[in-house]
């Protein structure tokens, strides 16, 4: 099957960037809408953050895929033809970064560690495009600002760099108007 | 005078780099030039304007250096790569208060004063200000 098209968005909190990709998918003409969703619900007002996201997509026909790390594992949910939104880098890779902090052990401080992630869901988001209609990527603006957490924040321009050279389109959201960057 | 724009880690060296080729250029990071080489290129303008502050300089200083540096243009190509870093939250550091106030105001300046602008989205350029004809840096090659 041909290639399915990539979509990278990008936009500042509350700038309508999950509307506007929501709209993407809806409008593909594919037979199932899935969202892929990298949220935990660290406390009470993440449920209910989470939960307000389900019930604006309730209706709407979407199947919701949780995965908040190990993107490896979704390729087994995704059929071809699907379309699927992926909400968002930006927790996604805090997840990873992170991951084993509890431990004394996080993923950034461990050597090779976030590169054989990162690895890893170029490998992931390859494998999908190659099955679905359109794969939609989410992300947010947190690099115009002073460096506050220089591993995070380079990791998210390394990824964004990527998404963009990979992307069939890319824009960027402003307060609810998407501006096509290419 | 040319700008390359952005945000940090969008790739605005690595542009910069592409598009000189085997150019040679003296490449100034956060440190203003004090003689004329024929092509500058500067970058690291907010770590610069912060070490200024650290040692006591006042805006009004700092903002003097820069133009000086600037004044090397009119015998020497420059390329001023600017990060962006007055979109986030007010830093509770003093300095960094100074820092954004600074860098915002003499962005304002360099961007008056720049035949042409270039903002870097994550590798992707797009013109915010003028082009020379005879540029191929500065073309929004999409």
């Amino acid at each position: 099957m041909a290639r399915g098209q990539l979509i990278f968005i990008s936009g500042g909190v509350r700038s309508g960037k999950s509307a506007y990709a929501e709209q993407l998918v809806l409008a593909s003409g594919a037979l199932r809408h899935v969202y892929l969703a990298s949220g935990l619900a660290y406390d009470e007002e993440m449920e209910v953050r989470i939960g307000q996201h389900q019930d604006d997509r309730a209706g709407q026909g979407w199947t919701t895929i949780e995965q908040p790390g190990d993107m490896a594992k979704v390729l087994a949910h995704i059929r071809g033809g699907d379309a699927v939104l992926w909400d968002c880098v930006t927790t996604w890779l805090a997840n990873e970064l992170y991951e084993g902090w509890e431990q004394g052990s996080p993923c950034a401080e461990q050597s090779g560690c976030m590169e054989r992630k990162w690895r890893e869901l170029q490998g992931t988001l390859t494998g999908m495009q190659s099955q679905v209609r359109l794969l939609v990527v989410v992300s947010n603006e947190v690099l115009d600002d002073f460096i506050r957490d220089e591993t995070y924040q380079m990791w998210l321009g390394k990824i964004h760099r990527w998404l963009a050279a990979e992307a069939d389109q890319a824009f960027e959201m402003e307060n609810g108007a998407a501006y096509r960057r290419k | 005078m040319h700008i390359v724009f952005g945000g940090a880690f969008n790739g605005k060296r690595e542009y910069v780099r592409e598009q000189l080729g085997n150019q040679e250029v003296s490449w100034f990071e956060g440190v203003m030039p004090e003689r004329s080489p024929l092509f500058t290129v500067i970058a690291g303008v907010e770590k610069w304007v912060k070490l200024q502050l650290e040692t006591g300089k006042s805006e009004k200083e700092i903002l003097e250096s820069a133009s000086d540096a600037l004044l090397l243009n009119e015998s020497s190509r420059q390329i001023w790569i600017l990060t962006d870093i007055n979109r986030g939250i007010v830093p509770l550091d003093p300095i960094e208060r100074q820092q954004r106030d600074v860098v915002g105001r003499l962005y304002q300046f360099l961007f008056k004063e720049a035949a042409s602008v270039t903002r870097i989205w994550y590798g992707i350029p797009e013109t915010l200000k003028g082009a020379d004809d005879d540029e191929n840096l500065y073309k929004n090659g999409r």
